[in-house]
């Protein structure tokens, strides 16, 4: 009794320490999973808690538990548009990357120290996938929003690399017990059943389960509880055929997330939570689990990986399986070193442990050691990194004083709220002269706490809490309409789009006429502003891409499906002489 | 550096004007500019203006435009300013009614002279106090001090 009291409120505090840890970490640009780490390893045996927990077996049930709703959330949060430009640099990285990663760590590794291959390869694979989910989490702490082409690139490769480090590491594991006489077609027929079987118990799981969820008619609260439940059911069924159970949840998570869905808000929003909680349960763990004193012994052996991974595999890796895509320099770069390792690596470094090999602890000390490492140097750079490389666009949506609710059995509307704020564009006029959207609605005004009889004919004031039915793609132009623009000065639409919207159009010669600039030599003048600037960028322009033509830039502002509707006209100006 | 007060006389400016659409707010305008040099047509300057108009609007947010164009026949740059009691509909990316407009012309061999007075145009319309200043005033000659006067701070 007394011992289940004192290990819930030891829980309770360290649930508290973490979640407010949050703040102060976002205030300093660390890494969150690196301060639950930390805070996992000071309640730990050596740290001032004392706490000694090394159950390997209780730990990998946890992590790979947590790590499946971490994937399942991700997935909901990928958005199927941004396949267009993601998708195939991804699944190169994820795959060939990972192999090419691997190898590179590996071989190094076993030169310097003198090791048996198998081991060299084996330390590869364990640290061979990125989390760059950790990335998105930080970059959205500071706010930053990234081109597209690199985010989705980042977060498709994120989501679906674990299977192949996961494959690998268990492979070699196998391969050092000398479990394997003929490995090769062996290890080929496996591989293929992993991702064929994940990939297809993905699909039909994600279809099924957005089948079930609009079929079935549950307390709103249960909706979530069945996404999950789903969710884990295909996880274990996967998994237990001897299919991928991370790509399957990851992939059943996308056909989710972009689906009509009843509740989709509410599902989304029990996700995030989970999300967090899946992280700071996972990671506290981890800290719990190493020996500190552990890692000293190691360091020499890990901080030689961590240098190798960092500064030679990844971008080789990257640099290799970008290379028919054609990304530019700095992307390129920013993709390199956000190869951010997380929880995975350290959860694969406990595979050696459980199977029981020669010298396991090694590796997952070396495993938690290049985690430590990749979070502190590189989690700490990595927004700025991105503002240094140019790399953000102007947030699309201005968040802070907007709500989005369900519509209780309607996909097609979402009701969103805006709480008008004393720099608003639209205060003090009247609403039904506020130009909305089309397809938006007004459907509430709540004025000091009482909804206003007939809204339209108000005159909009601080403080009010303006309820508007809208389809959820013009949600954006909302924003600009009801919300100041705030941010860096650098950042606001002008400065980044330029002054003025061109269509997308517009021949080229038009345009070559009004602003007397040489037309490139490889375009046809009779070419639309839009399809140059879609070919130029190899059918993967994103928004924010330029074009120089003379003093005339031309930057992409809007794409819709494969077709760049708006491009801004930004004119270079001389450098102005200071005073 | 090319002054925005220069490209303007007073009776390049106009406050209060009735104008109802985009095509009579261009017509206004290029009939103020014609007023400028001699070698200007009111007729050309429309429909210049208004093919520029067709490739984006240029609305540049926040109900001000700058419609603009390059013309053969005169030989320096000419502007033209005016406000209109009602915003009209501009097409502008940000939907909102335009009520500030400050016309463009310059002679047809301007290249980069004329992108840099659009730019400096452009910035000057993105001051927000010098908006709110020029929408409360009623007289030409104070809206073309104002505009002077933001000439003198931006230098």
């Amino acid at each position: 009794m007394e011992l289940t009291n004192q290990i819930i409120f030891v829980a309770g505090l360290l649930f508290l320490a973490s979640i407010l840890a949050s703040v102060v970490s976002s205030r300093i640009g660390a890494p969150l999973l690196l301060v639950f780490l930390v805070i996992g390893m000071l309640v730990g045996e050596q740290g001032p808690g004392g706490v000694v927990f090394d159950d390997y077996q209780t730990a990998h049930l946890i992590g790979t538990l947590a790590l499946a709703v971490i994937l399942f959330d991700g997935g909901l949060r990928t958005k199927v548009e941004s396949f267009r430009v993601g998708l195939r640099p991804a699944v190169t990285l994820a795959s060939l990357g990972v192999v090419i990663t691997v190898a590179a760590t590996g071989l190094i590794t076993a030169w310097v120290f003198d090791l048996p291959l198998v081991v060299g390869l084996l330390i590869g694979a364990i640290v061979g996938s990125t989390d760059a989910a950790a990335v998105f989490y930080l970059l959205h702490a500071h706010g930053l929003e990234l081109k597209q082409r690199i985010g989705a690139t980042l977060e498709i490769e994120s989501g679906s690399n674990d299977p192949m480090a996961i494959f690998l590491t268990i492979v070699l594991v196998e391969l050092a017990l000398g479990l394997h006489d003929n490995p090769g077609l062996d290890l080929l027929v496996e591989f293929l059943l992993q991702i064929g079987l994940g990939g297809v118990a993905g699909l039909a799981g994600g279809v099924l389960l957005g089948w079930l969820l609009n079929r079935i008619r549950l307390t709103p609260g249960l909706y979530p509880l069945l996404a999950i439940a789903g969710a884990l059911l295909l996880f274990g069924l996967t998994s237990i055929l001897n299919g991928s159970g991370f790509l399957a949840v990851y992939l059943a998570g996308i056909v989710l997330g972009n689906r009509r869905l009843q509740s989709a808000q509410n599902i989304r929003r029990f996700h995030d939570g989970m999300a967090w909680l899946a992280q700071i349960v996972m990671f506290l763990m981890l800290g719990l689990l190493v020996t500190p004193s552990d890692l000293a012994v190691v360091a020499p052996v890990a901080l030689v990986v961590a240098a190798v991974l960092i500064l030679l595999a990844r971008p080789l890796a990257v640099v290799i399986c970008l290379l028919p895509f054609r990304f530019p320099w700095r992307e390129q770069l920013f993709i390199s070193w956000v190869g951010l390792r997380g929880a995975v690596p350290i959860l694969l470094g406990l595979f050696p442990l459980l199977a029981g090999l020669e010298n396991a602890a090694l590796y997952f000390n070396i495993a938690f050691f290049v985690v430590l490492l990749s979070l502190v140097v590189q989690g700490w750079t990595v927004a700025p990194l991105a503002r240094w490389l140019q790399l953000e666009v102007p947030p699309r949506s201005r968040i802070l004083h907007r709500t989005e609710l369900d519509l209780p059995g309607q996909a097609d509307y979402e009701l969103v709220v805006y709480t008008v704020e004393e720099d608003s564009p639209a205060i003090y006029r009247p609403i039904h002269r506020l130009n909305l959207p089309k397809g938006c609605q007004v459907a509430m005004l709540i004025r000091n706490g009482r909804p206003v009889p007939q809204p339209e004919q108000e005159v909009l004031t601080a403080d009010d809490a303006l309820y508007l039915l809208t389809p959820p793609d013009k949600v954006t132009e909302l924003d600009r309409l009801l919300v100041a623009e705030h941010g860096p000065a650098r950042l606001e639409e002008h400065v980044f789009f330029g002054d003025f919207v061109i269509n997308g159009e517009t021949p080229l010669v038009a345009l070559a006429s009004a602003y007397a600039f040489q037309l490139p030599e490889d375009a046809d003048p009779q070419q639309t502003i839009g399809s140059y600037l879609y070919n130029v960028f190899r059918k993967r322009a994103v928004v924010g891409d330029r074009v120089n033509l003379n003093n005339v830039q031309f930057v992409v502002r809007e794409i819709q499906g494969d077709r760049i509707v708006q491009v801004g006209l930004k004119i270079r100006r001389p450098e102005r002489k200071k005073q | 550096m090319i002054k925005i007060a220069d490209l303007i006389s007073e009776d390049r400016i106009a406050c209060e004007v009735g104008a109802n659409s985009k095509k009579r707010g261009l017509e206004v305008l290029s009939e103020m500019v014609a007023l400028a040099d001699e070698a200007l047509n009111a007729t050309t300057i429309f429909n210049k203006l208004i093919s520029r108009e067709k490739l984006g609007s240029t609305g540049l947010g926040r109900g001000v435009a700058l419609p603009h164009a390059r013309i053969e026949g005169s030989t320096r740059a000419h502007g033209a300013f005016i406000k209109l009691r009602d915003g009209i509909d501009f097409d502008a990316f940000d939907h909102q009614p335009v009520d500030l407009l400050f016309a463009l012309v310059v002679p047809e061999h301007f290249t980069d002279e004329h992108l840099q007075i659009l730019a400096r145009l452009a910035e000057m319309f993105s001051d927000a106090g010098l908006c709110q200043r020029l929408r409360s005033t009623n007289d030409p000659a104070s809206a073309r001090q104002l505009i002077a006067d933001w000439d003198d701070r931006a230098d």
